[in-house]
Parts: C-alpha cells; sequence; structure tokens
C-alpha cells in the first residue's frame, strides 16, 4: 500500500488528505520508535514528528518510490527520538548505543484497511458492560484532546476508577475478539 | 509502587492526549514515574489501543491521528 497517494492532497493543504495519510503511516511510524521506548515518551514524539511531516511535505521531493513520504516520516521520527535522548540525557549513551538504536530504521510496510476486523471490533464494542464502555467511549470521543481527569469527571468517576474501567473495557475487547479468532495485540489483554 | 498502581500508570500513559500547549514536545506526566518496562508496555499498550481506535472511527482515524489534526 502506497501512502503517497494522498500526497496531491497534502501539497494542497488539505487536512483530510493529511488525515488518510497518517491513517497508513502511523503504525509504521510508531513502530519504528519502538527501540525507544524506555527512554522517549513515544506518544509525543511520534505526535510532534506528525506535525513535522505536515510542516515540511510541501517540499518534499518524491524519488520514485512508494512510501516516499512515510520513509521521510520515520526519519524525522527517529532523528527527534534521538535528539530528545541527547536533551533528556535520560541515561548514559554511549556512541555504540545510539547506533544501534539508530540502525534499526526499518520502514514496515503499511497494512491494508480490514473491514471484517472493523465489524468484529464494533460488535464486541456494543457488547461491553456500561461503565467500561463509558471510559472507553469517552477517550473515543475527546480524539486524545482531554486528559483522563477531565474524562474521569464528566463520568463521576475518580481517576483511578476510570482507569479501572478502561482496563476493564479492553480486557473485554481481547477476550471477545479473541472469540471471534481475532488477535490485535497480546498487550491489550495484560 | 504497588503493581495496581504501576499499572493505571502505563494506562495512564498509554492516552495519546499530551500536555497542551503544546508549543514543544511534552511528555504525559506519569511516563516520568514509570520505569524502564513501564515505558516499553505503555507504549506496546498504546500501540494496540491506537489500532482499536482506528477500526472504530469512520475514516480509520486514532485518537493520535486525531490529536495531530486539532493541533494543524
Amino acid at each position: 500500500m502506497d501512502a503517497d497517494l494522498h500526497l496531491d492532497g497534502i501539497l494542497l493543504r488539505d487536512k483530510r488528505a493529511f488525515g488518510q495519510w497518517m491513517a497508513i503511516a502511523e503504525e509504521p511510524m510508531r513502530a519504528s520508535l519502538r527501540s525507544f521506548a524506555s527512554v522517549v515518551d513515544v506518544e509525543a514524539v511520534l505526535q510532534e514528528s506528525l506535525l513535522r511531516v505536515w510542516t515540511v511535505a510541501p517540499r518534499f521531493v518524491r524519488d520514485g518510490k512508494p512510501n516516499g513520504l512515510l520513509r521521510l516520516g520515520v526519519r524525522i521520527a527517529r532523528n527527534l527520538a534521538v535528539s530528545e535522548l541527547r536533551r533528556t540525557k535520560s541515561r548514559p549513551m554511549s556512541p555504540d548505543d545510539l547506533e544501534d538504536l539508530e540502525g534499526r530504521a526499518d520502514v514496515h510496510e503499511p497494512a491494508e484497511p480490514d473491514p471484517l476486523l472493523r465489524r468484529t471490533i464494533e460488535e464486541c464494542r456494543e457488547k461491553l458492560p456500561g461503565k467500561p464502555r463509558e471510559a472507553l467511549d469517552a477517550r473515543l470521543s475527546s480524539g486524545g484532546g482531554d486528559e483522563d481527569l477531565e474524562l474521569a469527571m464528566r463520568l463521576g468517576m475518580t481517576l483511578n476508577t476510570f482507569l479501572q474501567n478502561f482496563t476493564r473495557a479492553r480486557r473485554f475487547l481481547h477476550e471477545c475478539l479473541k472469540k471471534h479468532g481475532v488477535t490485535i495485540d497480546a498487550e491489550l489483554s495484560t | 509502587m504497588t503493581e495496581e498502581e504501576k499499572e493505571l500508570l502505563i494506562e495512564a500513559v498509554a492516552t495519546a492526549n499530551r500536555p497542551r500547549p503544546l508549543v514543544t514536545l511534552r511528555y504525559h506526566p506519569a511516563w516520568h514515574d514509570l520505569d524502564a518496562v513501564g515505558r516499553e508496555k505503555a507504549a506496546d499498550l498504546a500501540r494496540a489501543l491506537r489500532k482499536i481506535e482506528a477500526a472504530l472511527h469512520p475514516e480509520g482515524l486514532s485518537t493520535t491521528a486525531r490529536a495531530v489534526l486539532d493541533r494543524i
């Protein structure tokens, strides 16, 4: 799958096109940061990197190979992670350590959307019990815009209760998906 | 820190929400309280959750993508 099919729209500064590009590119960019997870906040680095891709995209030059903007995004993300590592000095890093982290820059092939998976997840979500579903839906509807504490207060929960309900929701989803023969990631059940 | 407290911190860090205004890169406050293993677990959990979120969104957008769109 070539995420560059949305490039023309992005160059026209179409946010929707950039959203469609992110729907494909987010997962490979996130995967490229996995080796930094113990030393930088991957979510924060990823979001900043995606913003930088949007900013530099008008100057992007195609090289004729697929997923050019994604490959640029992976480089931006990994360079930012290395900068963060140096800035925060979160742990002593030898040149060999850095080279080791920088060396694992494989770009995962973007996956095609799976309509069957989407339907199954939606079915499982429908079956969620009340409070866990409220917690899951609150995060979904806020779209990353609100802190958990705010979401918890709106639902009349303490922060800990909200997080406990969210944990129940994802474990329930994991079990339900498993019954349908679907495994997203083992982490959902932890 | 008890195991339960650690699990709640991991759950908290796995959200796509990050402090604003985002003039520069801002970490989730609870990220600093996690050890290396907890940070990796939070990153892996976030990855799994983003897949679920994207599957539930009509345009396939995770909360990460929506948070980014909100900032541009």
